[in-house]
């Protein structure tokens, strides 16, 4: 979930999530630098809004109220970087807008793809603090490999709960990799110049400028207020995106509710296999009995496995959506169809756990060897490695 | 210099050309010439024509009206002042002359 933040381009309220609105903040920091001395600066700039304002209005629609990150780089990408008109240029502040004095005339025939964020600085794999779960090492990756850090996180989670070679890497990795301190190493970590940052670490002081700004309680109380609302919104949006696009259109059936049980009786059983599989898979090396080809190592078959998992439970999740939203407005039959899921879904996977661990021997047996198949685990993705 | 950047620094001269020539065609906003221009050598971008834009309106090569839109803001339409038509003019005559030179030459 990402903080939005609403704007005025041109007259007009926009929501921005905070980083696209700090990208935005940047690139309109750097044109106005770049026009410095230009006679009609106020006048571009405003027009330049007016255009970015026109853009991010073709994005949106009734059910997408707010502009994404990625979204406001394809617009400023799009937009292309601040030409410097002959006889006007901008002397010392162009180089000190962090954009070399070569470039800023390069526009013509859309060559100039860079956004003002993008100014070549080298880029160096850093541990990053800020909005950091840990020590910052997913999101010094995340920021490396220019993507999302939920799903670095994701990745050494499942890489952890696997083998618990995920926390290894990531400890490793919190000793071995150097933090971000100087705002040069910073913006070496993301591949974003460091003036750059420096006007990101500005915009970001606007918010609370703006509050000391208030007079009185009541205009702050309000400015927080509308403020809370926004974030509102905003999380609608964000569980909007979590919901298939189809199981918000699909048709629902009013009594399709109290179908969820039932979805949970199904979601629970697939899960007991998923574990049982699993588990005899680790034990045995065999799936239920049901030997593997020679060439594949277990551990490849029981990645094999956690994605059959989750495409054989994606439409059930799908279809969960679709009860929910058939359940309507009123909220008691929401906490009641819940907690009644809820139970229904516990039961089913201690029932099956139990009988599948009392009925089978080796079941209870493989449980209580899983350390030492942990270890054996290990040994066989090193073997592979070194194969390799 | 690669001959792609020879032909950027050609098409750099050229654009403000085919900008007047866009505006004396019609009246037009920056995302129509944007538009216009994007399907060929000269396509650009906002950061490029804002700034050309408004020091060909300080030339007093063309003058902007507001207009309403359906959807939006109102948006600037931009149109040849006499004097833009006049340079328009030379331009083409000129274009003209090289043109006829280059070719002179290719056929010896």
């Amino acid at each position: 979930m990402n903080k939005v933040i609403t704007i005025n381009l041109g007259g007009n309220a926009y929501q921005l999530e905070e980083g696209g609105y700090d990208a935005l903040r940047a690139y309109l920091e750097v044109a106005t630098a770049q026009l410095q001395g230009n006679p009609d600066r106020e006048e571009i700039l405003s027009d330049i809004e007016g255009a970015i304002a026109e853009k991010f209005r073709a994005l949106l629609a009734s059910h997408k109220t707010v502009v994404e990150t990625k979204e406001v780089a394809a617009v400023l990408t799009e937009m292309g970087p601040i030409a410097v008109e002959a006889g006007e240029t901008a002397d010392a502040d162009a180089s000190h807008a962090g954009v070399p004095k070569s470039a800023s005339g390069s526009g013509a025939a859309g060559e100039g793809k860079h956004t003002a964020g993008s100014g070549g600085v080298p880029k160096r794999l850093y541990r990053i603090q800020e909005g950091a779960m840990i020590a910052g090492v997913c999101n010094g990756i995340a920021a490396y490999v220019n993507i999302d850090p939920t799903l670095v996180r994701l990745a050494f989670v499942v890489l952890t709960m696997l083998w618990g070679s995920g926390l290894l890497v990531y400890v490793v990795m919190a000793i071995v990799v150097p933090e971000a301190r100087s705002p040069e190493e910073k913006a070496a970590a993301s591949g974003f110049p460091a003036t750059a940052q420096e006007f990101i670490r500005r915009a970001k002081e606007g918010y609370y400028e703006a509050m000391k700004g208030f007079p009185d309680r009541r205009s702050r109380r309000e400015w927080k207020r509308r403020f809370k609302r926004e974030m509102r919104a905003h999380t609608d949006q964000w569980r909007y995106n979590w919901h298939c696009y189809w199981a918000e259109h699909a048709p629902v059936h009013p009594g399709m509710g109290f179908m969820l049980p039932v979805l949970s009786i199904l979601q629970g059983a697939a899960m007991v296999i998923w574990v049982c599989a699993l588990i005899s898979l680790l034990a045995t090396g065999a799936l239920f009995g049901l030997m593997l080809p020679a060439n594949v190592p277990v551990w490849i078959a029981a990645l094999l496995l956690l994605v059959a998992y989750g495409i054989l439970v994606g439409p059930l999740k799908v279809a969960r959506r679709l009860c929910y939203r058939s359940l309507g407005q009123p909220r008691w039959t929401w906490s009641f169809v819940f907690l009644l899921d809820a139970v229904v879904w516990l039961a089913v996977v201690a029932a099956l756990l139990w009988l599948a661990v009392h009925f089978f021997p080796e079941l209870r047996d493989a449980v209580q060897s899983l350390p030492a198949l942990a270890h054996q685990a290990a040994d066989d993705i090193q073997t592979w490695w070194n194969k390799k | 210099m690669s001959v792609n950047e020879k032909f950027s620094a050609i098409r750099k001269g050229l654009l403000e050309f085919l900008v007047l020539q866009i505006i004396a065609a019609e009246k037009v906003y920056a995302a129509d010439i944007l538009k216009q221009l994007s399907a060929t050598e000269f396509a650009t971008q906002e950061g490029t024509l804002y700034p050309l834009l408004s020091r060909l309106r300080r030339e007093g090569l063309l003058d902007y009206e507001w207009k309403e839109s359906e959807a939006g803001p109102p948006r600037k339409y931009y149109q040849l002042t006499a004097k833009g038509k006049e340079q328009l003019r030379e331009t083409l005559e000129y274009w003209g002359q090289i043109n006829g030179t280059v070719k002179k030459f290719g056929q010896k």
